[in-house]
């Protein structure tokens, strides 16, 4: 069961063992999860690998905080740096569906100054591609999640949505108010990748708000109920519980397959015509640089010591505000309003580049932690403050932190229980990300006292990875080119927001999908050249708007 | 100080009638709200996971008895429950053994930190040590107010003892982490969301007021009354814990935007 009323009917294709396939894809999230659906729509023999299980949404799921545990990525990994990032329930999934199992689903797009930040404001660096090269990309991933919100949303390349926006709750209701009263635009009940009405077997959003515990509803999109299903139906098989520990190189410095060990831990080996792995910014770096072998002993597509550098987090600082009105602040998703007024570079304020202001919902436990930290609140002082829970609002800032080399993945010492060395990350924020992150922060907590609290506190955090193993047009400072094809090795691909130059202020997970789609066209239009071919079609393929899982067209066009 | 520690009233005081509040079998402004009363509402699955942990408590496994009761002791201070009554009272410490007996973490360790059965162990080690210095009793002899102090200075990073302990566990950081799971396991109970009226699982029922804060009919509306910290205790009070300078990172990151 995916959710309360989806079934995937038809049974899934099991690919023997030792017979060869188009592509394995490492990976069953944002990227993997819309790439596995079109490769298989197009007829490719195609193998999707995810570490963790295939959910039944209703036996697996629960309506409760630490009952979600299981959602993330649990093994462990070493966190170092002078501004150490979180991992975990943060920001990794495993388990079909990746990520996007327990997202928020903010589904907002970047803005078309984000793809040109170093020719602009001389920061960061460029991407290979201009928005206008991913747009279509995006409507479409807008009109398959479907994503809810305004018929009219004002900031970047100004767009509608094809589903209407949601019922506010009281965060939302706290925001609106408080950029209101200062005159900053607000955009109210989206963009979110959740249902505002039914679509074929998807209910609508019950405002339940256990969004980031996993939807057991079915309206809250992830790839595992809205693209996965299709790509069973068309043919492709999906290998849960196998960690994927090696990428082998064969002697024409072509990829031949990987080593995984399914979900007895028995070690097996794969072969593929050609690899793309979709781990997400720390185990797509772990798994190239733990193939390093003769020949690549760096790792593998890292001639040009990219891989793991230019990590990226947003910073995510969470501003709470006491309100004397009651808001519980656990009912609606906690994804339903949002502005990006301070989004673009303002050279009066100091820095480059900008941020957004989000909605949030901390649930009980979460909301513990950010007094605790916020308020340095324990003993009696805890108790009492979260007999006010119901008194708070939560906004999320969500700003960008600039892509820098010295932010990483490695490989640590330590080994995990497959004996597969695990990932040591390390961060630090620098001049630009400060200032940002100092004025932002400020921005957001005027905005709670202008929304009319008596008392605001803040707890700094960091939210979504990306970056690890950037896309550039030079083979020497980048990892694969624009299509996400590896500069050292013709049959290897990376498919997820690793590949990520920068970031921008927007929540990740669209524009991941919407680059896999593109890429899935790349795929199609090269065909069976990429199995054989060392020559790099540069060319843009044609965008393929018939690839698209069933029901998506014909509800909800928007007009802008 | 000497071993001299008469019994202090650790309960709560309402403010209005200057009494001592409990022990009561629920605590806080939605007096008779009760989210297990809904039960029948909520998904099989989530109802499952939920009556477990209120009926199978687990038993001990990782700590050692001593330690089991010293870390009891210093959870009774970190969220206090002296208003509950004894059939009420949030176990804390099975949450904690269970979590460290599965080896189950959320996924990373901060470079500087022992892994988290280490912590623990080393923490508690530390807490003794101070409690030996300051005192000379062990912290279970030691009365409510001495304790409190004891874990007042790991707040504020400047702890008398356990010095050779601290150079391998940074204070701060165990101190987020002792405080975090002791949160986890009072506020994942459903008895802790009747206290500050969270309505729990909506699933498949749903929320339909969404706005003003307003009650489903089956909440409860608040029934607030002024109360403060009794007069034996030091944490009623907010203060910034020391040593958790923004840049060296939160434990409270749960969730995604």
């Amino acid at each position: 069961m995916l959710g309360s009323i989806q079934r995937i009917e038809s049974p899934m294709r099991r690919f023997s063992e030792g017979e060869e396939v188009d592509y394995v894809i490492v990976g069953v999230g944002a990227g993997g999860g819309v790439l596995l659906q079109r490769l298989a729509r197009a007829g490719f023999r195609v193998i999707g690998f995810d570490a963790g299980p295939f959910w039944d949404t209703e036996r697996d799921w629960v309506s409760d905080e630490k009952g979600a545990h299981n959602l993330y990525w649990n093994d462990m990994r070493i966190t170092a740096g002078e501004h150490p990032l979180a991992f975990g329930a943060n920001n990794s999934g495993k388990g079909v569906g990746g990520g996007t199992v327990h997202w928020a689903s903010f589904t907002p797009r970047l803005h078309p100054s984000d793809f040109s930040i170093h020719s602009t404001d001389g920061v960061g660096v460029d991407w290979p591609i201009p928005y206008s090269d991913l747009k279509p990309y995006y409507e479409l991933m807008e009109l398959e999640l479907p994503v809810s919100g305004p018929s009219y949303y004002p900031w970047g390349d100004p767009h509608g949505y094809p589903y209407g926006p949601h019922p506010m709750g009281g965060v939302g209701d706290a925001l609106i108010r408080g950029c209101t009263n200062l005159g900053i635009g607000v955009s109210a009940g989206g963009p979110v990748a959740i249902l505002s009405g039914s679509r074929a077997n998807r209910p609508h959003c019950i405002y339940r708000g256990f969004c980031i515990q996993g939807c057991k509803v079915g309206a809250k999109a992830s790839t595992l109920i809205t693209h996965v299903p299709d790509a069973i139906e068309n043919g492709a098989e999906i290998r849960p519980n196998c960690m994927v520990s090696r990428i082998h190189v064969g002697a024409t410095r072509r990829v031949t397959g990987v080593s995984y060990f399914d979900s007895d831990g028995r070690a097996c080996f794969q072969k593929a015509k050609a690899v793309i792995v979709a781990g997400y910014s720390i185990e797509t770096p772990r798994l190239l640089l733990n193939s390093a072998c003769p020949g690549f002993e760096n790792g593998l597509a890292n001639s040009s010591d990219c891989v793991g550098r230019y990590l990226m987090a947003q910073a995510g600082n969470v501003v709470l505000g006491r309100f004397e009105e009651l808001v519980r602040m656990y009912k609606a998703p906690p994804a339903h309003a949002l502005t990006e007024e301070f989004y673009e570079t303002d050279a009066k304020r100091g820095f480059a580049r900008g941020f957004a202001i989000q909605t949030v919902g901390p649930l009980p436990m979460s909301f513990a932690k950010q007094m605790m930290v916020a308020k340095g609140a324990w003993g009696w002082g805890l108790r009492s403050v979260m007999m006010d829970y119901n008194h708070w609002a939560a906004f999320g800032f969500l700003g960008e932190i600039l892509p820098n080399a010295d932010n990483r993945v490695q490989l640590a010492e330590e080994k995990d229980r497959l004996g597969i060395p695990i990932a040591k990350i390390t961060f630090n924020l620098y001049d630009n990300d400060k200032k940002l992150i100092e004025f932002g922060k400020n921005k957001t907590m005027e905005v709670m006292w202008a929304a009319g609290a008596q008392e605001v506190v803040q707890e700094a955090r960091y939210a979504h990875l990306v970056g690890a193993a950037r896309m550039g047009d030079n083979p020497e400072t980048s990892v694969v080119d624009q299509f996400g094809r590896t500069h050292d090795i013709a049959n290897l691909f990376l498919c997820d927001g690793s590949i990520m130059p920068t970031q921008g202020s927007a929540n990740p997970g669209l524009t991941i999908m919407a680059l896999a789609a593109r890429a899935a066209d790349y795929l199609i239009r090269e065909g069976a050249a990429v199995f054989k071919s060392e020559e790099r079609n540069t060319q843009k393929p044609p965008i393929r708007r018939d690839l698209s899982p069933p029901d998506t067209w014909g509800h909800g066009m928007p007009r802008i | 100080m000497n071993s001299q520690t008469e019994r202090v009233d650790t309960r709560p005081v309402n403010t209005r009638t200057g009494k001592p509040i409990g022990p009561i079998s629920q605590p806080g402004y939605y007096p008779g709200f009760s989210t297990l009363a809904q039960q029948k509402f909520w998904d099989a699955k989530t109802r499952e996971v939920v009556l477990d942990r209120v009926i199978n408590v687990p038993e001990i496994r990782f700590f050692s008895q001593q330690e089991a009761r010293l870390l009891e002791a210093i959870c009774d201070r970190i969220l206090p429950q002296d208003d509950r009554d004894e059939s009420h009272k949030i176990p804390i410490v099975p949450q904690i053994d269970r979590r460290l007996y599965e080896n189950s973490h959320d996924g990373y360790r901060y470079e500087d930190m022992p892994p988290d059965r280490e912590a623990f162990q080393l923490g508690l080690r530390a807490v003794e040590e101070i409690a030996q210095h300051e005192y000379r009793l062990g912290f279970l002899e030691i009365g409510p107010r001495e304790q409190e102090e004891i874990l007042h200075s790991l707040h504020h990073g400047k702890p008398s003892a356990g010095h050779e302990i601290w150079k391998q566990l940074p204070i701060h950081r165990f101190w987020m982490l002792l405080v975090s799971d002791c949160a986890d396991a009072y506020y994942s109970h459903p008895w802790a969301w009747d206290e500050i009226g969270f309505g729990g699982p909506a699933y498949p029922r749903a929320y339909m007021r969404l706005e003003r804060g307003e009650a489903e009919p089956w909440e409860s509306e608040e029934k607030r009354y002024q109360w403060k910290a009794p007069d034996s205790s030091v944490s009623g009070v907010f203060e910034p814990v020391a040593g958790q300078a923004e840049h060296l990172g939160s434990p409270g990151q749960g969730g995604a935007h």
